[in-house]
Parts: structure tokens; sequence; C-alpha cells
């Protein structure tokens, strides 16, 4: 199964800064808040390489999750429109 | 997760554990020494984040030019 299809290609891609970017990253940056802590070294001053590398890796992962993410929402929305489009007898307006 | 224990060892609540003979355990017998910088480690680990972000611009920009084309392309007539 395809991470995804190439038709995910027509839809807007999301700009990098983006619930799944932002989320993700800040969740990878505090993982690495709390490997500091665990090690009993300061939280915040320590290890910086680590936390930059979570929090990007976090980044990374939230960007190309959230393009899938949109490209199963946008699958549901055309195949509900397609539908509609299809059986337009059950979506008349009521008249009565 | 040996940090961890040690910091509930410290807190009293676990006993700690016996001598070499009877663990098998790795992270008794190496000790992280955080005082010196792993150049290596720290190294590496910016240099896989300046990876991770180029190709995350770069399959930005490549969604975003291939949108456009398509978008240029289609011209839509009918969308619901």
């Amino acid at each position: 199964m395809v991470f995804l299809p190439d038709e995910s290609r027509s839809l807007p891609p999301p700009p990098l800064l983006n619930k799944g970017t932002v989320w993700l990253g800040f969740a990878g940056w505090m993982s690495a808040l709390l490997d500091n802590a665990f090690n009993q070294r300061p939280v915040l001053g320590a290890g910086i390489h680590r936390q930059v590398l979570f929090a990007s890796l976090g980044c990374f992962v939230g960007y190309h999750l959230l393009k899938r993410a949109e490209y199963k929402y946008a699958k549901v929305d055309r195949e509900l429109c397609d539908y509609i489009r299809h059986h337009p007898e059950d979506f008349r307006p009521s008249t009565g | 997760m040996a940090a961890g224990l040690r910091a509930v060892r410290r807190w009293g609540l676990v006993v700690a554990p016996p001598s070499l003979a009877f663990t098998r355990s790795a992270f008794v017998v190496k000790k992280a020494n955080n005082a010196q910088p792993n150049w290596l480690g720290v190294g590496l680990a910016f240099g896989t984040s300046a990876a991770l972000w180029a190709l995350l611009i770069k399959q930005h920009n490549e969604d975003v030019t291939e949108y456009e084309r398509r978008a240029r392309a289609h011209k839509c007539r009918q969308c619901s």
C-alpha cells in the first residue's frame, strides 16, 4: 500500500508550518527534553544537537503524515460529492 | 530506561541491583560521560538534522510546483 498515491499531488500542499509539523516537532523536542531529565542532565541547556534532531524528525514525519491525512479527507469528500451528484433524487430540497 | 531506574532508586522505592556477578545488563558496565562532548555524535546529529530539513524543503517545493502544474493543465471545469 502506497503512503501517498500519485493523485494526492493534485491537492494543494500544506504550508511548511502546519499542525502536523508544529505538533510533532514540539513532541520530538519534548522527548529530547525528557531524555535530558531522565539522564540527569540540565533539561533545556544540554544536548542541543539532540533537541534539534528530534524536533527536525518530528517536523519531517508530521509534514508527511499531514499530507496523507489531507489526502484521505479529500478522497472521502470526493466520494461523497460523487454520490450526491449521481443520486440527485435523494437530495432534492424539500418542497412541502 | 536505566537512568529512570536510577532516579527511582534514589527515591528509595527500588533497591540497588546486586553485584556484577548476578546481573548481565550492559547498562551496569557502561558509564556515560556527559562532561566531554561526543563530537562525532554531535556532528552526526546536526548533519542529519540539516539533511532532514533540506529534504523537507525540497519535497515541499516539489509539491507546490507539481500542484501548480496540474492546476494549470487541468483548468477545473466542474468541481463539487
